[in-house]
């Protein structure tokens, strides 16, 4: 894969970076010669896609957070307010009870 | 001589190399003498000067990052790291040169000029943490923090002659180090000795509730771990990181470590990394990708410098063009590339795998009786100033045995093992995760018996 000088404009554009004619022109040689280099990770074999590792890795991984690249996200707005907003009772928010309350003893 | 005396005599001996006819530009800030103090006498570290790399957060001076985007740029909070090292009554008397947002292996990537190595004034310190092994090694300081995402503490140590360590990911705080690759990154130590570096991490790791990634295991005893001895340890030597076109002085050191390691009672078992050959081009493609998220922030609405423009976009543009140089900006463009539409698979989703497959590999051999492994930390010794400036993917290639350990978060030491013409090289210690202890006690004998060893 290589990137053209147009291409590398609109890489430029969406890094909110200006560069000028000459500068754009060896950056775009420099990019295609970094990812010749990256064209190797073609020749890997099958594997899993993303790190899952249970020991020594990053505790945010280990929640599985990283992005796969179909990663499902649930649209919010899909689900009805009762779903995602607080339990209501009676005309007013329940909150749990205070510590030393109980609900029996009433109010 | 007081505690607060080594501090005050530190920084006039700093004040005295970079203000002389030959600095090296170690330092971007020099404490001034009055403001020093020791603000624990009982401390770990009582008194000692400390050097602090100038990407992570510190309230006494600037954070440039060796960016001119970031000039002037006073953090309102303290890193972990620095408030740890503190309160165990180090004295920090500077801060230190980098490669711009640790982009680098050479520390010529700094906006504020390169950083000399003291060993030989034409050549590289190794980078990005170029300034504080410089500063470890020229005796200014005895030792320094720095940051590891690819090998930014291990690699200058071996330049420099000095020990460097980088910690399993989440062993240390993240919390104030200015981000460059998030899941990369990690706080490093620099020290004069195995001792020295051991004392300092000992000081700054443990768990911190700033920084989410890191880890709640108690922290061992790191500085009794440098005497432990080597006695039935296996030390697993990967043939992917001896290859045939080593220089062959380098290899001549190597093996001598291995036979000093032998004869204090370890076994030496030749093992395989299979996947080793990936990593550098998948480091450049995961490294630059979190780069270009991390790097998003420096626009000049938030910090440091800002352009004056006619409208927002071509003030983003232009203050993002004038204050970061070409390194950050190449990889930049290199991430968005890699994470844009219809490349994210088949760039950074490919690196994923390898990062996992490498990951894969050391624990093969860790679960194979493998207590640890060494390898050369660098395939050269320091490189001339400029040379390898024009060539990205040749000054790349000097992490290619460091880059690994990042990609597989486990920790590694580098140590020194001798010199070639003159120019110290290190041998590189890694562990599995979570046992620097094991890494420091091969690297404590490897001290011990490799004194002045030469090619």
């Amino acid at each position: 894969m290589s990137v053209g000088r147009e291409h590398a404009e609109r890489i430029a554009v969406l890094a909110r970076l200006h560069f000028g004619a000459e500068e754009l022109d060896r950056l775009t040689e420099e990019l295609n010669h970094i990812l010749q280099h990256v064209e190797a990770l073609k020749n890997l074999e099958d594997g899993p896609a993303a790190v899952h590792s249970e020991e020594g890795a990053p505790q945010a991984w280990q929640r599985g957070s990283t992005r796969g690249s179909e990663a499902e996200v649930p649209d919010t707005l899909d689900q009805g307010l009762n779903e995602v907003g607080p339990d209501w009772a009676e005309g007013f928010f329940v909150v749990p009870p205070l510590p030393g309350i109980h609900k029996d003893e009433g109010a | 001589m007081t505690t607060l005396a080594k501090a005050a005599h530190a920084v006039g001996a700093i004040q005295e190399l970079e203000g002389g006819r030959t600095p090296l530009n170690a330092f971007l800030a020099v404490a001034h003498p009055e403001s020093l103090v020791v603000a624990n006498p009982e401390g770990l570290l009582a008194g000692i000067p400390l050097a602090v790399k100038d990407n992570l957060a510190t309230t006494g001076f600037d954070t440039t990052c060796g960016s001119k985007v970031l000039e002037g740029y006073r953090s309102p909070y303290e890193s972990t790291v620095v408030r740890r090292a503190k309160a165990a009554g180090a004295v920090v008397v500077g801060k230190t040169n980098l490669d711009e947002f640790a982009m680098g292996s050479s520390t010529e990537n700094s906006a504020y000029g390169p950083t000399l190595n003291p060993h030989d004034r034409s050549r590289v310190p190794g980078g990005s943490s170029g300034g504080s092994a410089a500063a470890v090694a020229a005796g200014l300081v005895p030792m320094a923090l720095g940051s590891d995402t690819g090998g930014s503490v291990r690699q200058p140590a071996a330049f420099c002659g000095i020990v460097g360590i980088k910690p399993t990911y989440g062993r240390v705080s993240r919390y104030g180090l200015v981000a460059y690759a998030s899941s990369l990154d990690q706080v490093g130590t620099l020290g004069r000795t195995v001792t020295d570096a051991a004392r300092l991490l000992q000081v700054v790791s443990g768990y911190d509730e700033r920084d989410a990634t890191s880890d709640e295991r108690p922290v061992p005893d790191l500085l009794g771990a440098v005497d432990q001895g080597v006695e039935g340890l296996v030390v697993g030597v990967p043939d992917e990181y001896l290859p045939d076109g080593l220089d062959p002085a380098l290899r001549v050191l190597v093996n001598t470590a291995l036979g000093e390691l032998e004869e204090a009672g370890a076994q030496i078992r030749r093992v395989s990394l299979p996947h080793t050959r990936y990593a550098i081009p998948c480091y450049y493609v995961l490294a630059p990708a979190e780069a270009s998220s991390n790097l998003s922030r420096y626009d000049g609405v938030r910090y440091g410098v800002r352009c004056a423009e006619a409208d927002l976009i071509s003030m983003y543009q232009a203050t993002r063009s004038q204050g970061l140089g070409i390194e950050v900006k190449r990889r930049i463009m290199l991430g968005t590339y890699a994470l844009s539409a219809g490349y994210y698979d088949e760039y950074y989703g490919t690196a994923q795998r390898a990062r996992r497959m490498i990951t894969e590999d050391f624990r093969s051999v860790f679960d194979d009786g493998v207590d640890v492994l060494f390898t050369p930390t660098s395939p050269t010794p320091a490189f001339k100033i400029g040379e390898r400036m024009d060539d990205p993917i040749e000054m790349y290639l000097s992490d290619v045995f460091t880059v690994t350990a990042n990609l597989a978060g486990i920790p590694g030491i580098s140590v020194p093992i001798g010199s070639i013409r003159g120019l110290p090289v290190g041998g590189q210690v890694l562990a599995p995760w979570w046992q620097e202890d094991r890494m420091l006690a091969i690297a404590g004998v490897l001290e011990t018996r490799l004194q002045g060893a030469e090619v």
